[in-house]
């Protein structure tokens, strides 16, 4: 078997992709794939309780590649979804302690397991950047509609673009009434700038933190907004036509019509 | 809902320009330096040599010569005022000298 290794990445800190990768791993597991989900960010490792692993930790990434213990002893399994493992970071070593090359062997042998090797990168586009995205066949850039997230977003997409194709975008934290009040860019407006295939829009929403609060990912939560937005992005990764609702809403139906005789 | 919120949803706030077009054309411009990779220098370097090219046939404005880098599909715009249109005799003289 050899499964599909997908790096989630932003460039840009603090937009969510530690907790999209929760997510989106959850989500999967509950569509009965097996799930791996691989820390990247060595010395600031967050996926262990974002997902409510914290205590569960025995070895580690590094520990693994410096041959300390075998890939299987490091995973942590989910006892709430049997065909989840988390496959912890390293929280006192450096960036520096793995290769690309060696990151590249893990998420092989990873593969032959796992449906799904989904790898958090850290933020940044160094050392931790390149080792995350090395053995990865796949990525998923996350942003929100800010400015900065967005800059940082094109770097990233240019750099994935030169090593494996076009990644898939997911619009984080998208606040609806701001859209519609003309004061945060619309999913329109960013495709119009990173020009790249739009996976999903996460509305912004509290139950995210009450989560993050709680180490139950907020895909669990069926009546959350955001939590069914991870589910139809999990359904479109498995190659399911699920549409994506209009959630930019800035137009009423005269807006429109006024935005498009004002086309340059 | 308001009146007033049901007429702006209508609408679509008409004539309110928020600052989502703001972020919009900001990020446009720098996202596009971001990828040439270019730096003030260079850019400089680029403005001058199109100045002089443009310069030993047509008349401009230097001062008011402006470069553009436009998004999709991508494209460097020159924008040279010209101060007058050079009769075909001077042109000819200076292509002499």
């Amino acid at each position: 078997m050899s499964g599909r290794a997908i790096v989630i990445t932003s460039g840009k800190g603090g937009v969510g992709k530690t907790t999209a990768t929760a997510n989106l791993g959850l989500g999967l597991a509950r569509h009965d794939r097996k799930v791996v989900l691989v820390d990247g960010d060595i010395g600031l490792r967050n996926l262990d309780i974002i997902m409510g692993l914290e205590n569960r930790i025995v070895y580690h990434l590094v520990d693994v590649v410096r041959g300390r213990c075998q890939v299987r002893q490091a995973l942590v399994k989910d006892k709430r979804f049997p065909h989840l493992a988390l496959m912890p970071a390293s929280q006192v070593d450096q960036k520096e302690a793995i290769s690309p090359e060696q990151m590249r062997e893990l998420v092989a042998q990873l593969k032959e397991e796992f449906d799904f090797v989904l790898i958090d990168c850290p933020a940044g586009i160094e050392q931790g950047f390149r080792n995350a995205v090395a053995g990865a066949d796949e990525a998923i850039v996350i942003t929100t509609p800010d400015v900065s997230p967005v800059r940082d977003a094109d770097r990233v997409i240019g750099l994935l673009q030169n090593s494996m194709g076009d990644p898939q975008l997911i619009i984080n934290r998208m606040a609806i009434e701001m859209v519609q009040r003309g004061d945060m860019l619309d999913q329109q407006d960013v495709l119009d700038i990173l020009a790249v295939h739009l996976l999903g829009i996460v509305p912004e929403d509290d139950e995210v933190i009450v989560a993050g609060n709680r180490g139950a990912p907020v895909v669990l939560n069926d009546k959350s907004r955001s939590g069914q937005a991870y589910g139809r992005i999990v359904r479109r990764i498995l190659g399911e036509d699920v549409p994506i609702p209009e959630l930019n809403g800035r137009g009423g139906f005269l807006h429109r019509l006024g935005k498009l005789f004002s086309r340059r | 809902m308001a009146w007033g919120t049901f007429v702006q949803r209508l609408f679509g706030n008409i004539g309110n320009k928020g600052s989502a077009v703001l972020a919009k054309d900001r990020l446009q411009v720098v996202v596009m330096y971001d990828r040439l990779g270019l730096s003030a220098q260079q850019l400089e370097a680029l403005r001058k040599d199109i100045m002089e090219t443009i310069s030993r046939h047509v008349a401009i404005d230097s001062e008011r010569v402006k470069i553009d880098f436009l998004p999709t599909p991508a494209a460097v715009t020159i924008t040279a005022p010209v101060r007058r249109l050079r009769t075909r005799g001077e042109a000819q003289k200076q292509q002499a000298s």
